[in-house]
């Protein structure tokens, strides 16, 4: 069996009256990514927080590579990286400095401190503005130095809570092309995200928060059929023929819907496609277009998290 | 990639670390450096120039030049406000971002404020000894107590200093707020620095401001400091010292507590 590298189980946090979480679950396997999914407030961060150590659970437990996060934190914060919403670096000081201090506070002598900083900087594109204060950084730059300071360590588990919010298009693709490069080397993400597409490009498994409880979980495929419904869409040359169209299909016992010259017809699986396409071809229509279109991750968190 | 296995540092090189890690910030910031020696300076100069003339009145003991009188009263001061930027610095750390990421790594929390009331007493430290620099070759200040009397003031202020840095980083762990500590502690510093022996000697305050100086610590601090440098029979030294070492482990003791509170609460 595989090694669980993130292992919740049943937990909750109390702010006064309010459940940030109600009895969550998830688990993580050694080298994969769990994306949590959810608007803000769902109780992400407050995840992120109680498994990075940060918060005491209310109740419930939870294991990070293999530690408890409440008996064994110190354990766990060994082991962990952190890239928060907010570039946690300290802005009087240089990038360079940034990051041998972390490694210093890890144990690393002087000399090795030294030369993982400078790797980090060549690895994050930072070799330029090594020695300039973080404060003269731009967002993304930030962003970078943040990163490499949560991997400072070679963590087995990195947080990265939101880790692209705010950023350009340009830095938002480096960032996961990072990820995707720390996962091949076996590092288990965690990622929190209100960007589908990043969830969808990144995680392995997905779980939807809303209001601090678990509304759906699995991969994004699986997520998908289970609430999305797939659909064959028509697109026909003519006015004409759209009538014709919805008659033909329906007598093979699906139900489309037109709408100016496209028709939509909700099916099972890909087999309806040939479906649809062998009734157009029976009664002498050639569609325009034609296509099968899987649901996505919006129509899910759209369906699940306005619950 | 080699495999680094780093799982955390000794509690000496934690501390060590994360002092040079603000005096770093500190050397970087010239400015902040500028200005924090200036506030104290331009003390020096007005209430030397401004106050010069009491020593001609009945109460200020014969013979005393009034920057003998001035300087360790400027010390004890210096050191007093100097402890308030401290708790300032503090906050101002928790805001900067880099205080989430320390949470996230294996080091006790305590280091960090045991590094922020070190890294500020060598801050202080040195405005002392520049304090002192600028009283004696700009001001004349020749103390009885030579050099070691001198050196032996510098170093109760700072003790002075240290602990009630402690009950700043203390009030900002808990409070969490620049503004208002600046407020706040500007408030309370400000009449008990002048309701003191520290400006003009106590017998020479009107009656009611008398009592309220007999009853602030910082008249027998100053008064200590005092002793030391002018060579005066040595009052209250001890005192201070035990007072200081006292109130150090009760803010100590507030601030660790404080301080594990979540930071995002």
């Amino acid at each position: 069996m595989t090694e669980l590298m993130i292992e919740a189980h049943d937990v909750s946090k109390k702010f006064g009256d309010v459940n940030a979480l109600d009895g969550v679950s998830v688990t993580a396997r050694k080298g994969s990514v769990l994306g949590l999914l959810g608007h803000n407030g769902a109780g992400k961060t407050t995840l992120v927080n109680l498994l990075t150590t940060m918060l005491p659970p209310s109740s419930g437990t939870a294991k990070v590579a293999g530690f408890d996060v409440v008996k064994q934190a110190h354990d766990v914060r060994s082991r962990i990286g952190l890239t928060g919403q907010f570039a946690a670096v300290d802005e009087q000081l240089s990038g360079h400095d940034n990051l041998v201090l972390i490694a210093r506070l890890l144990g690393a002598s002087r000399a090795q401190a030294h030369q993982r900083a400078d790797d980090l900087l060549e690895q994050f594109d930072l070799t330029d503005a090594a020695r300039r204060n973080a404060k003269t950084y731009s967002g993304g730059m930030r962003r970078r130095l943040d990163l490499a300071a949560s991997l400072v360590g070679n963590p087995e588990v990195l947080f990265l809570d939101e880790p692209t919010t705010g950023l350009d298009p340009a830095s938002r693709l480096a960032m996961w092309e990072i990820v995707e490069k720390l996962v091949a080397d076996g590092t288990t993400v965690l990622l929190t995200t209100q960007y589908l597409d990043e969830a969808d490009r990144l995680a392995d498994s997905i779980t939807v928060l809303s209001h601090g409880k678990v509304v759906a979980s699995g991969t994004s495929a699986e997520l998908k059929a289970q609430v999305g419904q797939r659909t064959v869409t028509v697109t026909l040359d003519s006015a004409s023929e759209v009538d014709l169209a919805l008659k033909a299909i329906n007598g093979v016992g699906l139900t489309p819907v037109a709408e100016g010259l496209t028709l939509t017809t909700p099916v099972s699986g890909s087999r309806d496609l040939a479906t649809v396409v062998r009734a157009l071809d029976d009664n002498g229509l050639e569609a325009h277009e034609i296509g099968l279109k899987e649901p996505t991750l919006d129509d899910v968190y759209l369906t699940l998290a306005a619950n | 990639m080699a495999t680094l296995t780093w799982h955390g540092s000794s509690y000496p090189t934690q501390v060590l670390v994360l002092t040079g890690r603000s005096l770093r910030a500190l050397l970087r910031t010239p400015a902040l450096v500028f200005f924090s020696v200036l506030q104290p300076l331009i003390m020096l100069t007005l209430f030397s120039q401004i106050f010069g003339s009491i020593t001609s009145t009945a109460n200020f003991p014969p013979g005393m030049s009034y920057i003998n009188f001035l300087l360790p009263a400027i010390l004890v001061n210096t050191a007093m406000q100097s402890s308030l930027a401290s708790g300032i610095g503090l906050v101002q750390d928790m805001s900067n971002g880099v205080l989430a990421r320390f949470r996230s790594l294996p080091i006790r929390p305590s280091t960090v404020l045991l590094a922020r009331n070190l890294s500020d007493a060598v801050r202080t430290g040195f405005q002392l000894v520049l304090m002192i620099a600028f009283g004696v070759l700009v001001f004349g200040f020749r103390p009885d107590g030579g050099v070691l009397g001198t050196l032996a003031a510098l170093g109760l202020a700072l003790v002075v200093g240290w602990a009630l840095s402690w009950v700043f980083i203390a009030i900002a762990a808990w409070v969490r707020k620049a503004e208002l500590m600046q407020t706040v502690g500007f408030l309370a510093m400000f009449p008990l620095m002048f309701a003191s022996s520290a400006f003009v000697p106590v017998n020479g305050l009107p009656g009611w401001l008398q009592a309220i100086a007999k009853i602030n610590p910082l008249t027998y601090a100053v008064d200590a400091a005092r002793s030391l440098a002018l060579a005066h029979p040595v009052t209250g030294v001890a005192g201070a010292l035990v007072t200081s070492g006292v109130i150090a482990a009760i803010g100590a003791f507030f601030a660790v507590r404080g301080f594990r509170r979540p930071l995002s609460l």
